[in-house]
């Protein structure tokens, strides 16, 4: 395969610093060298990308993602479509978010148990496109713990598994670990959707579950991540050790000062998106103000933003997205959530793409193997995206996919190099 | 949609005539016209393809398909595939077929029960690619009867359901109605693979064959019917069941009742497998022993005398069957047609008149649809195909030598320069 070098960007490496104009080699599926300014790589028989000026960014990483829901008009809806036809749809929404710009991503649950795994497999046997996945389990989930579906006359499914006990959970665990998965997903927390039977302050397992579920997953360099609203969630995440806390809304002024002691090895991310759209714009799907209001999404939403903030300053690390996969919030919207870290917490755009690039790398990375990825830095994986315009002076210019001039993973483009619209503008009307 | 206009092409229109060099007009999904010789139809705007005297006919027509089945080194593997990863595969050999000029596949089994349904289902809403597909059940069979895979001890599961008694039948069949079967498939006689229940052996009683039939017919089903020797055939012909597949052994009496019925039948022996088995199966264990022991000369031998007979009563035989496994993989399925030739002594002319025209009428039955011809106002499923196959069969089987693949007036694949065409431009261009 022939090096490929990309010229006359605008670098924005992910770290948070202004971008420069650069070049960037790419040799296999690793960046090779970042130069700045022009002229300076060497060409060497290289394929030249002249990037007229795009920004060139890491390629984006999701650490809350739900690739495989199906956006379904309600949550339990998901438990109704067959594994077969759920197959395919997740397949659809692999390649959907990897058209979005997404290089990787982290699973936060599977909509059925095996579905995340097979995905993952077939994209990294290259038969399928799609980003780099870590697969995860269903949301593991206790009885009368939310999204439990089943009634008592009448057997149902969601996207949940059902499990009581310690003994129960290392099953479970122990199963899906046997099936191939990276992550576990427990809800911990009650959720403001179940808030008839476990609201958002709840904690729906018992210590002795939480501390099963940890002690087999971690045995096998799985990971574990928890649906954690409340403050007591949160603890119990940090004390067992959840490398993933999701939501993370209700933290305490002490469970912050535990949690900043821990910070490198704990990541957050709210998945305000949710939570903006259901308060917002959901009203088409039966969800109206008044059932937001009376489920107190203002308030997660208020109180959300201003824990995430709190966090940041204490250098504990919050990434965008999360919960995309359902109808009113739908796959490919994702990059929303960088608007609303900029519009409803306050970060900057700089310290937004740094989220959702370098911190989300360093989460991947955790994993071990020696991966570098979620910069633009040599000898990192060449995971990369050309974008038209400055995102740094618009943020939604992402929300578009066709602003993706070009999307590479492992050194590979899954969109080839396209000419900038401006100029392919410019061009027509020269002629 | 502007329509297509196929010009200086040898038109092999299905009927078995003579090609002859003309133009055909698409418009829409349809065949709108079709003339003998050059400048015959009025441009007005069509997209005009220039064949450069490559042959074009209708897509070929698989009454015998199997496109969950995955390639595996042995008939019971199948069953070890879970749901996820069998319906990728699935998949992936729909586009395969239809990479091979094969338009529309009658299904002759799934792999698991709604395999078939959803793959179809999915193709429709043209979201993947791949044939117009009449779905299948599984093999249903009886305890004991051929693909009943399962032991005293331990359970298993292949590609079968099975069902005694005629209430069972009655459920089962009724089941894979409410999931969305077009056609139901019963394993009526053994099978030279299955020791406890050879080819000459009958599984079905006639009480449970009743009822598969009763059920399926109320419900406007059609049914196939694996049958190998004389007993299954009669029943075919007694039940009403219109695939019949591989009808080696035919006494004169069957064949005489066969005829008096033969519109409403297909016979598909499905003679690839035979041969493969026979003289190609080493690799997978299956030795020239093995296959002598288990009387596949035989077989082979009985089912080529039985089509000629058939052929010259007029009743409708016709090519493809069993291409799904290891020996015998999907993609290698234009194969058959060189054993219609080679093994059968059909013409060319014979052999793809049976695999378009009889394959047509075959996928319509009673459905007001009409394609297998090329003809005005049939359904516009054609293929280009590069050189004269009436001169070359085998020339079917590189998929590289189908230059215009169209299925429902859309291309799957758009058309190509013939080869011959492109090397000499090339070699006009290095001068």
């Amino acid at each position: 395969m022939a090096n490929k070098l990309v010229t006359n960007v605008m670098i924005f490496d992910g770290t948070g610093k202004k971008p420069y104009l650069g070049e960037v080699l790419v040799q296999g599926n690793r960046i090779k060298t970042v130069a700045k300014g022009k002229d300076q790589i060497a060409r060497d028989g290289a394929e030249v990308v002249d990037g007229g000026g795009a920004t060139l960014l890491p390629g984006f990483i999701n650490i809350h993602a739900h690739t495989t829901y199906l956006d379904t008009t309600t949550l339990a809806s998901v438990g109704d479509v067959p594994p077969e036809e759920a197959t395919l749809q997740a397949m659809h929404n692999a390649r959907l978010v990897h058209d979005c710009g997404f290089t990787a991503v982290i699973s936060a649950a599977a909509s059925k148990p095996r579905l995340d795994v097979v995905i993952r497999n077939e994209i990294n046997a290259g038969r399928i496109p799609g980003p780099r996945m870590k697969a995860c389990t269903t949301q593991f989930v206790t009885t009368s713990g939310p999204w439990d579906a089943r009634q008592m006359h009448m057997h149902h499914e969601s996207f949940s598994t059902v499990m009581d006990g310690p003994v129960e959970v290392r099953r479970k665990t122990r199963e899906m670990i046997r099936e191939g998965v990276d992550m576990v997903k427990i809800a911990l927390s009650g959720d403001n959707f179940s808030a008839q039977h476990s609201d958002e302050h709840s904690v729906t397992w018992a210590e002795d579950e939480i501390a099963a579920c940890v002690e087999v997953a971690h045995s096998r360099n799985v990971k574990v991540c928890a649906h954690a609203r409340s403050d007591e969630s949160i603890r119990l995440c940090i004390k067992h050790g959840i490398e993933f806390i999701h939501h993370a809304t209700y933290a305490s002024e002490k469970t912050l000062d535990l949690l900043e002691k821990h910070k490198d090895r704990f990541w957050v991310a709210p998945a305000l998106g949710a939570i903006y759209a259901t308060l917002h714009e959901a009203s088409d799907w039966g969800m109206d103000k008044e059932f937001a209001l009376a489920r107190h999404f203002d308030r997660e939403i208020e109180v959300g933003c201003q824990t995430m903030m709190k966090m940041f300053k204490r250098g504990i690390k919050v990434l965008p997205y999360g919960d995309y996969g359902v109808a009113w919030n739908p796959h490919g919207t994702d990059h929303r959530d960088l608007e609303h870290f900029i519009n409803l917490i306050g970060f900057t755009p700089e310290q937004t793409l740094m989220m959702a690039t370098k911190w989300g790398g360093e989460a991947w990375a955790s994993w071990g193997g020696g991966v570098e990825m979620g910069q633009v830095k040599a000898g990192f994986l060449a995971d990369m995206v050309m974008v038209e315009g400055d995102p740094l002076a618009d943020i939604t210019l992402f929300q578009d996919r066709d602003n993706f001039l070009m999307i590479m993973k492992d050194g590979q483009y899954h969109k080839a190099p396209q000419a900038r619209r401006a100029a392919g503008r410019k061009r027509v009307a020269a002629e | 949609m502007t329509n297509k206009l196929l010009t200086n092409v040898m038109i092999f229109d299905g009927t078995g005539k003579k090609s002859y060099p003309g133009e055909v007009l698409v418009q829409g999904n349809r065949i709108k016209k079709v003339a003998k010789g050059t400048d015959q139809i009025a441009r007005n705007g069509a997209e005009v393809v220039n064949g450069e005297g490559a042959t074009l006919m209708p897509g070929l027509v698989n009454l015998h398909g199997h496109l969950g089945y995955a390639d595996t080194a042995t008939l019971s593997a199948i069953g070890e595939i879970p749901p996820e990863e069998n319906t990728l595969i699935t998949m992936y050999n729909a586009r395969k077929a239809i990479d091979n000029g094969i338009t529309a596949v009658v299904s002759g089994a799934s792999s698991k029960p709604r395999m078939d349904i959803v793959i179809r289902n999915e193709i429709n809403a043209g979201r993947i690619p791949g044939p117009r597909l009449r779905a299948a059940t599984p093999q249903i069979v009886t305890t004991g009867g051929p693909w009943d895979p399962r032991q005293l001890h331990m359970h298993h599961t292949s590609f079968e359901l099975i069902a005694d008694g005629p209430i069972e039948m009655r459920r089962v069949v009724r089941e894979m109605i409410r999931e969305g079967v077009d056609i139901v498939k019963l394993a009526l006689s053994g099978d030279g693979f299955i020791d406890h229940t050879p080819e000459g052996t009958m599984t079905y009683c006639e009480d449970e064959i009743a009822a598969a039939c009763e059920v399926a017919h109320s419900r406007g089903k059609r049914l196939a019917g694996h049958a190998r020797n004389d007993t299954a055939i009669r029943a075919c012909i007694d039940h009403g069941i219109t695939f019949i597949y591989h009808a080696s052994d035919a006494s004169e009496k069957t064949l005489d009742a066969l005829e008096k019925v033969k519109d409403k039948h297909y016979v598909v022996p499905a003679i690839g497998i035979l041969y493969v088995t026979l003289n190609e199966a080493a690799e997978w264990g299956i030795s020239k022993e093995w296959a002598l022991s288990h009387r596949f000369d035989r077989e082979i031998e009985k089912a080529c005398a039985t089509m000629n007979k058939m052929l010259k009563r007029g009743i409708r035989v016709t090519p493809y069957g069993d291409y799904g496994f290891a020996w015998n993989p999907h993609g290698a399925d234009n194969r058959d047609l060189e054993h219609f030739v080679n093994l059968l002594g059909l013409t060319p002319a014979q052999t793809l008149m049976s695999a378009t025209k009889w394959g047509g009428e075959g996928w319509a039955g009673s459905d007001p649809v009409e394609f297998g011809l090329v003809k005005e106002g049939f359904l516009a499923d054609l293929l280009m195909v590069d050189g004269d196959p009436l001169a070359d069969i085998t020339l079917m089987q590189d998929r590289d030598n189908f230059l215009m693949i169209m299925k429902d007036g859309q291309y799957h694949k758009a058309p190509v320069r013939r080869r011959a065409a492109q090397r000499k431009r090339a070699a006009a261009a290095a001068e």
